[in-house]
C-alpha cells in the first residue's frame, strides 16, 4: 500500500457506523506515517466501524503503555532499540566509549522489565496486545568490526528474546514474527536516516506499510480455514497410482520425492491442530486403500476422512466431502497439482480456495507450505481442536444410527448423553469466544466480538453467560454452545447464541434453554435474532418454538417453551 | 489541470480530506486549516512517493502552497 492510498483509506468514513474501534499505537519514535498505515489497515478490517488510532509521547514508550486509556480495543507496540536505551539511536548523543557499553546492556535490561510489566498489565485487562520487535539495525555503537557479532550485541538480543518469549506465553499478547518481517521487508531497506533525523520517523515507507500490516493482521486475525482436501497423485506422493502401481509411487530422498514426505508430515501436523483432512482423487478406491496401507507412509491414514476416490469430476467429490463435514465452501482449501482440476472445482465452488501443488519446484514448495500454515494457523490449540476428527467420525456414526433406528428418540435414549453447564464469566474462556467468532450456522445474529469488547460486555452486572459442554457414547464434543445476554427481573434477553454444527440433532439447544429458564427462574426469553445468509438452523429452531419464521428479534415464554420442548434424555453433570 | 497538477492535487486531497477539489490550486498554508508541520511532512512524503523525487529539506520553508510545490516538482523533474 502506498502512503497516498493509506491516507485515502484512513480518511474514509464508515458507511454506517456500527460501533467504534479504538487502537493505541505505542512507539517511542514519531508515529507519523505508521499511524496512517495502521489506521488504513484497521479501516479495511472494520469497514462499518469508526476507527481511531491514539498515540503517546515521543521518546517514552514505557510511559505511553503505562498510561494507556482503559477504553482501547487493541494495543499495538512497535519497539526499536532506542526505546531500550537512547544511545542506541541517532537522535540522542551519548557515550559510545567501550567503558559505557556494559551500562547500555544493564539499562536495556531494566527498561525491558519495565516494558514487560506495563504490557502484561494491559494484556491482563484483557486487551489484545501486538508487539513488533526491533526492526532497525544497531547504530555503530560497538567497538568490534561490523562483521563480528560481539558479546554486547548478542546480549542485547538475548535480553530481547527472553522478553519476547515470556510475553508470548500470555494469551492476549501476540508478537510479529521477525522471520516473516525479514521475508517481506528486506532489513537493508528499512531505515530512513534522513526522515529519522528530520522528523523522528525512522522507517522507509514500504517498511512502514509492512510493519503496520503485520501488526493489524495479528490484532484482527482472520479466521483459520477448517478443512483441507488434497489430491493424491503427484501431490501426497510422486507418481500416478493407477499407472505406477502401489510400489511405484514414492516419497523419499532416493526417488527425489522427499518433499512429498514433508507434505505428508505437514498434513499430520495440521490434523493434530484441528484441521479436517479429506482426499479427492481420480483413483480406484481399492488401490488407494492399498497405498494407504504401505508401512512407510508418513501420513497417518486414520487422519483422512472421508477418502473420495472415484473417476468423476473433483467437484462431485468436494460436494460429498462438504456434506460429510457440514462446513461452508469458503472454509476449505483444495490442493491439487493439476490446474484444470483446480479450475473445475473453483467454477463449481468459488468459495473454495484452490492451491496448486508445485510438484517439481522445491523453492516453490516451501512457499506452498508457508501458505498452508498461513491459512490454517491459529494462536492456541484447544482440546476441541484435537478431538475434531474423532468427533466428526463419531457424529457420522451417530447419524447413521439415527437413520437405522428410525427415530431420534430411541437413539438419544441410548446415547448416554451428558451435558455440563457453567456460568463463569471470568476468566474469559478463549474457546467460547472462538466459537462465537467462527460459528455461522447456529448463530443468533452473527455478531462478532474482539477480546476487549467481549470482556467489556461480560463485565456488566446484569450480563450472564452460559457455556455448555457435551459428550455421549458416540463422541466427546467439548464446549459446543455459548449463550450470553442480560437479565431484567424474570426476563432474559439473549444477545449471543452460537452452537457448533457438530452438536446438531441431539436436542442440545432445547436442553440449553430449559436449563437457562430453570437456572434464572425466568418466565420469558427474548432472542436478538438477525437473519443472515447462513443462520437458517437457528431460524428454524426459533420457528419450531414460536410457530412462525422469525425475521427479527423474537420472544418465547417459559410456558410455551415447556409445551414445545420435546423429550430430553441427556443427563446433567 | 495538466498531469502534474492532477497528481499533486491527489496528494493534497489525501492529506487534507476536507479541502474542496475546486480550492486545491489556490491551497496554501494560510488558507488550509490543519496545515501544520506534521501535515507538511506528510504532504511532502506523498509528493516524493507520487513523483519519485526527493525533496530537499532545506527548501521546506518555501514549500507552503500548491503553486510553490508544483514549481518545485517540475524543477526536480527537469521540466
Amino acid at each position: 500500500m502506498k502512503l497516498i492510498e493509506a491516507l485515502q483509506i484512513a480518511n474514509t468514513e464508515a458507511a454506517s457506523p456500527d460501533g467504534s474501534c479504538v487502537a493505541a499505537l505505542c512507539c517511542g519514535f514519531t508515529p507519523l506515517h505508521l499511524k496512517t498505515f495502521v489506521a488504513a489497515y484497521f479501516r479495511r478490517s472494520f469497514p462499518a466501524r469508526a476507527v481511531k488510532v491514539k498515540t503517546g509521547l515521543y521518546g517514552d514508550l514505557a510511559g505511553t503503555i503505562e498510561n494507556l486509556d482503559t477504553k482501547v480495543d487493541f494495543v499495538l507496540v512497535a519497539i526499536e532499540w532506542p526505546d531500550l536505551d537512547a544511545r542506541l539511536g541517532l537522535r540522542t548523543t551519548g557515550n559510545w566509549g567501550p567503558a559505557s557499553l556494559a551500562q547500555i546492556v544493564t539499562d536495556a535490561q531494566a527498561q525491558l522489565l519495565r516494558l514487560q510489566s506495563a504490557i502484561e498489565a494491559v494484556a491482563s485487562r484483557p486487551v489484545p496486545v501486538v508487539i513488533c520487535p526491533p526492526t532497525l539495525p544497531f547504530p555503530p555503537v560497538f567497538f568490534s568490526r561490523p562483521n563480528e557479532a560481539d558479546s554486547l550485541q548478542l546480549n542485547l538480543r538475548r535480553l530481547w528474546n527472553n522478553f519476547a518469549a515470556q510475553l508470548s506465553d500470555h494469551a492476549s499478547i501476540a508478537l510479529v514474527n521477525p522471520q516473516e518481517l525479514d521475508r517481506i521487508s528486506p532489513p537493508a531497506a528499512r531505515h530512513d536516516a534522513r526522515a529519522e533525523l528530520a522528523s523522528g520517523f525512522p522507517y522507509q515507507l514500504p517498511h512502514t506499510d509492512v510493519v503496520a500490516r503485520l501488526l493489524v493482521e495479528l490484532a484482527v486475525p482472520r479466521l483459520p480455514k477448517k478443512g483441507l482436501i488434497t489430491d493424491l497423485d503427484d501431490t501426497v506422493w510422486l507418481g500416478i497410482l493407477g499407472d505406477d502401481g502401489v510400489q511405484g509411487i514414492s516419497w523419499d530422498l532416493d526417488h527425489q520425492s522427499q518433499l512429498h514426505a514433508t507434505y505428508q508430515q505437514l498434513l499430520n501436523a495440521l490434523v493434530e491442530s484441528g484441521v479436517l483432512l479429506a482426499v479427492a482423487s481420480n483413483n480406484d478406491p481399492s488401490l488407494v486403500a492399498e497405498a494407504f496401507a504401505r508401512a512407510d507412509l508418513v501420513l497417518n491414514p486414520k487422519y483422512v476422512y472421508p477418502v473420495e476416490a472415484s473417476r468423476g469430476p473433483k467437484s462431485e467429490a468436494i460436494k460429498r466431502i462438504l456434506q460429510a463435514w457440514n462446513v461452508a465452501p469458503d472454509s476449505l482449501v483444495f490442493v491439487d497439482d493439476n490446474p484444470l482440476e483446480l479450475a473445475e472445482v473453483g467454477a463449481a465452488y468459488p468459495g473454495v480456495e484452490g492451491i496448486l501443488f508445485p510438484k517439481h519446484d522445491p523453492a516453490a514448495i516451501l512457499e506452498f507450505f508457508r501458505t498452508l500454515r498461513d491459512r490454517f494457523g491459529k494462536r492456541r490449540i484447544h482440546d476441541e481442536d484435537r478431538e475434531r476428527l474423532a468427533s466428526l467420525r463419531q457424529s457420522r456414526e451417530f447419524h447413521e444410527t439415527v437413520h437405522g433406528a428410525g427415530t431420534l428418540d430411541s437413539v438419544l435414549q441410548g446415547a448416554e448423553g451428558r451435558i455440563k453447564f457453567t456460568y463463569d464469566k471470568i476468566p474469559v474462556d478463549s474457546r467460547a469466544l472462538e466459537l462465537i467468532n467462527k460459528t455461522n450456522q447456529f448463530n443468533l445474529n452473527a455478531r462478532r466480538y474482539t477480546e476487549a469488547s467481549w470482556s467489556s460486555l461480560l463485565s456488566q452486572d446484569n450480563c450472564w453467560l452460559q457455556i455448555a459442554e457435551y459428550e455421549d457414547r458416540f463422541a466427546r464434543l467439548g464446549k459446543i454452545s455459548v449463550i450470553g445476554g442480560y437479565r431484567e427481573g424474570n426476563r432474559l434477553a439473549v444477545s449471543t447464541w452460537v452452537m457448533s454444527c457438530r452438536a446438531f440433532s441431539r436436542r442440545i439447544e432445547y436442553h440449553c434453554l430449559r436449563e437457562l429458564l430453570e437456572h434464572f427462574d425466568a418466565t420469558e426469553i427474548e432472542f436478538d435474532f438477525i437473519p443472515t445468509e447462513r443462520n437458517g438452523p437457528v431460524r428454524d429452531f426459533l420457528a419450531a418454538l414460536t410457530g412462525k419464521l422469525p425475521e427479527s428479534a423474537t420472544a418465547i415464554t417459559a410456558e410455551l417453551f415447556r409445551e414445545k420442548c420435546p423429550p430430553l434424555y441427556h443427563q446433567k453433570k | 489541470m495538466d498531469d502534474n497538477q492532477e497528481r499533486l492535487a491527489r496528494c493534497f486531497l489525501a492529506v487534507f480530506p476536507r479541502l474542496a477539489k475546486a480550492d486545491v490550486l489556490q491551497a496554501s498554508q494560510t488558507s488550509v486549516s490543519g496545515w501544520d508541520s506534521v501535515a507538511t511532512v506528510t504532504l511532502l512524503t506523498t509528493v516524493e512517493e507520487e513523483f519519485g523525487i526527493q525533496v530537499d529539506l532545506e527548501n521546506l520553508d518555501q514549500l507552503t502552497s500548491f503553486d510553490s510545490i508544483l514549481r518545485y516538482v517540475k524543477g526536480a523533474l527537469g521540466q
